[in-house]
């Protein structure tokens, strides 16, 4: 593995720390590997708007990434969305080269989400985890009363919690770890909150093997 | 501050990124398609209302309530005459099971449904022509046997098919028991009468005084017409078993009714008459009763008290407000007298399972009280009079053995009303038998029409829980009631004792319905939402439609929908119904990529704009 690129697909203020949480520990555990890697967000997204789509991007590789200034991943080879409906809305799978990894929250199977995904025949494997059931996932949960009194909106909430991964974040990491390879299990696992679920994670993704389910049929 | 009269250059007039245009602006849903921001997609998904779902024949309550509200009161009455052929009878005479089954008797007061139809009937039967129409003739004879309410409303339902349908009634006039069952100061003969020739309207042959198993065989039935309905109806009176039930001045509750009904009745009542039984056939005896001149009505019930008895509760109600004494947990075992009645001898008795069903166990050993009568009225139930039919169609009960389409075997002959429903729990009711009359002409005509009769297999989902609803939007509201003659005058003659509404009233009370579960065109959602992605073509049910482009699933007109129609579906179990986005990532395409064009040449319009400002 030369060179790869993750993008995460999430939404605005209510999971933008998971997107965010995705990239920096995939990075920080590839750098720990002695590779070169890069998380950085978007900003053409606007990401300050409840529910607007918005991407983070991680980059690894084992020589100097050539184009470090360019802030999009034109052509990622795993994609995560971290919510599910996130799967009709856009066009995620725009340059990504064949043999690549999607990943889902979902708590469909890969068989039924196959049917929502541009362009499916660059797909090696598709990945379904019911990340927000593993994770216990609860709608803003970041103290909201807290938040409520003290700034009298919910925005930036995630910000507070220091822990990597509390949450829907775990499975998902779990998830691109082990379809991708893209860094060690062992590199990556001390950095996760919310171990139990990415252990969960772990053991409960679904995993369709696109191109070999196209040649059977 | 105001930017009124600012000179605005032209570079800046195009709307460019971070300035989005509104959605309604042309092509602006382009630019921003927020439908893929949503995760819950709002649908307009109409329930069942309770009160149409507790009707025997399934009426469209709600539908004709939300019509009366606005006025349209014509199409109220075509909508009611769907299901219902005779809705100025069920007006007067239904035991109303929608009114028990009303959200709003949760709330307030339950809407006074059968009122309101009753008003919609009788502006039904003031029309010179009735609203509804025979079907196209198909070439088919139909006979239906019995003109009660189960073969008044299959008749009708098969001439809308355009069937040739012939009535064959036993008795001198049509009307069954509507006719004979049920007293003229609860539904007048010309009501009736008026409804029967609507019927006739229709093109159907009513053939009076035939009785099938003498004038007519089984066979001739099946030889004759193509198909059968038989709504014979529970015609014997039951007895009670008890020594010197012959004696004369006892007579039975059916009969007694049915004789007044005619116009043949002969019974003189003595001043002091006992009605044995409790259920709404005994009530109607005893209240006849005090109109045929007696002056001290008693009622002998097996049951404990007046809760247990078998009868619909504000009738029991009437009753005693006429003065009628009621006598609980006694069984009349002896009628004394001779030639005439004098007494009659009751023992302590209870059921010995079910309430309401046999065994009855009588206390023998106790000591018999004497009760003193003129007349006694036994009014214990009825069984159907089937001698002609062949045994193999016949259940151990005395009734018609059907399947669970009314059909008799693979014949062409069906059976409805209370000679089928009897024993299956149904309880045996007018508009029960229109029901079921209404369900076996359909399935009858899928059978002539060489169809598969299949059970119903989709789910109703009935709406039940206040929760489901924005309770919010309805004011408490007290229910209208209808007007009453006080009992003292009303207890001597045979005037109606329940009067009618009046227009305003009868609005006064459609507009008390939440039309549960069903869009009423109340206009909210498109009010509130607070994007212009909810779209209608006209006020009406079924013609707001929502952008799904657009809308982002905020789910507030979901919340303020009063209703309940509004349900919000994850956006997954929709297959397709959502552009996908290209403009918020590629500043290449799109407008966005329009706008870009625009930026790259900025620097030298700005330049030649400043210059010009200069």
């Amino acid at each position: 593995m030369g060179y790869t690129e993750l993008t995460v697909w999430t939404r605005g203020i209510i999971m933008d720390k998971e997107g965010r949480d995705i990239v920096n520990s995939v990075a920080a555990a590839g750098r720990i590997e002695g590779k070169q890697t890069q998380a950085m967000e978007n900003y053409v997204d606007n990401p300050d708007r409840t529910n607007a789509p918005t991407r983070k991007y991680c980059r690894i590789s084992d020589v100097e990434i050539e184009h470090l200034l360019t802030y999009e991943n034109e052509q990622p080879n795993i994609v995560v969305l971290v919510e599910q409906t996130m799967v009709k809305g856009w066009d995620y799978m725009r340059g990504m080269p064949p043999g690549g990894t999607l990943v889902i929250n979902t708590h469909y199977s890969p068989e039924y989400m196959l049917r929502f995904v541009p362009g499916p025949e660059r797909l090696q494997q598709l990945v379904c985890v019911d990340a927000a059931k593993l994770a216990d996932h609860k709608w803003l949960y970041y103290r909201l009363g807290e938040l409520g009194l003290d700034r009298l909106s919910t925005e930036g909430a995630a910000e507070r919690s220091k822990a990597v991964a509390p949450d829907i974040a775990a499975p998902l990491i779990a998830a691109v770890v082990k379809t991708t390879g893209i860094v060690k299990l062992e590199t990556i696992e001390p950095m996760i909150a919310n171990i139990a679920a990415f252990r969960a994670g772990l053991a409960s993704l679904q995993v369709l093997q696109v191109q070999t389910a196209a040649a059977r049929g | 501050m105001s930017t009124k009269g600012t000179h605005i250059p032209d570079w800046l007039k195009v709307p460019f990124a971070g300035i989005t245009p509104a959605p309604t602006q042309e092509r602006g849903q382009d630019l921003f398609p927020t439908g893929n921001w949503r995760a819950i997609r709002p649908v307009y998904h109409d329930k069942m209302p309770p009160c149409n779902n507790a009707c025997g024949t399934n009426e469209k309550i709600q539908g004709y309530l939300d019509l009366v509200k606005r006025g349209k009161y014509l199409d109220a009455y075509a909508l009611i005459k769907e299901d219902m052929p005779f809705p100025s009878i069920t007006g007067r005479v239904c035991y109303h099971p929608c009114e028990q089954a009303c959200n709003r008797g949760k709330y307030d007061e339950a809407i006074s449904i059968r009122a309101v139809e009753r008003f919609l009937g009788d502006l039904g039967l003031a029309l010179p022509k009735d609203v509804v129409k025979a079907g196209v003739p198909n070439g088919k004879r139909v006979a239906v046997v019995g003109s009660g309410p189960a073969g008044h409303s299959a008749a009708y339902q098969l001439a809308r098919l355009g069937y040739a349908v012939t009535i064959l009634e036993k008795s001198p006039r049509a009307g069954g028991l509507n006719r004979g069952g049920i007293p003229d100061w609860v539904l007048p003969q010309d009501v009736l009468d008026k409804e029967i020739a609507r019927l006739v309207e229709l093109g159907i042959t009513i053939k009076t005084g035939v009785e099938v198993g003498k004038d007519v065989t089984w066979d001739d039935l099946r030889k004759s017409y193509d198909a059968c309905v038989l709504a014979v109806g529970l015609t014997e009176p039951n007895s009670v078993r008890a020594a010197g039930e012959d004696t004369p001045g006892v007579v039975y509750g059916l009969p007694f009714l049915r004789d007044i009904g005619m116009g043949t009745s002969k019974v003189k009542l003595g001043p002091r008459v006992a009605v044995i039984g409790g259920g709404n056939t005994a009530i109607d005896c005893a209240r006849e009763a005090l109109r045929q001149g007696a002056s001290q009505v008693t009622m002998i019930t097996i049951e404990a008290n007046p809760q247990e008895m078998p009868c619909v509760p504000e009738d029991l109600h009437d009753m005693l407000e006429e003065g009628v004494e009621l006598l609980h947990g006694l069984a009349m075992t002896a009628v004394l007298g001779g030639t005439k009645v004098e007494a009659l001898e009751l023992r302590p008795a209870r059921f010995a399972g079910k309430v309401n069903a046999s065994p009855i166990e009588i206390d023998r050993s106790a000591k018999p009280q004497r009760f003193v009568a003129d007349n006694v009225i036994v009014a214990v139930g009825q069984h159907a009079s089937l001698g002609w039919l062949p045994a193999e169609f016949k259940t151990e009960r005395g009734t018609i053995k059907v399947d669970g389409f009314g059909r008799l075997g693979d014949t062409n002959v069906f059976a409805a009303g209370d000679v089928v429903q009897m024993g299956s729990g149904q309880p045996l009711m007018v508009v029960n038998a229109v029901g079921d009359g209404k369900r076996t002409a359909f399935n009858l005509d899928k059978v002539l029409r060489g169809e598969k009769l299949r059970p119903r297999t989709i789910a109703i989902d009935v709406i039940t829980d206040l929760q489901r609803m924005n309770m919010t939007y309805f004011p408490h509201f007290p229910r209208v009631q209808q007007a009453m003659l006080a009992p003292v005058t009303r207890k001597l003659s045979q005037a109606e004792v329940a009067l009618s509404l009046s227009e305003e009233q009868a609005v006064a009370e459609a507009d008390r319905c939440f039309s549960c579960g069903t869009c009423n065109a109340c206009d909210n959602c498109y009010l509130v939402c607070p994007e212009p992605c909810i779209v209608r073509a006209d006020r009406s049910n079924g013609l707001y439609k929502i952008l799904v482009d657009y809308c982002k699933g905020c789910r507030v007109c979901i919340e303020e929908c009063p209703t309940g129609c509004l349900e919000g579906v994850p956006e997954l179990d929709f297959d397709a119904g959502v552009v996908r986005m290209d403009t918020a990532f590629a500043i290449t395409q799109g407008l966005h990529g329009r706008q870009a064009e625009e930026l790259r040449k900025l620097p030298e319009r700005a330049a030649k704009d400043i210059e010009g400002w200069r």
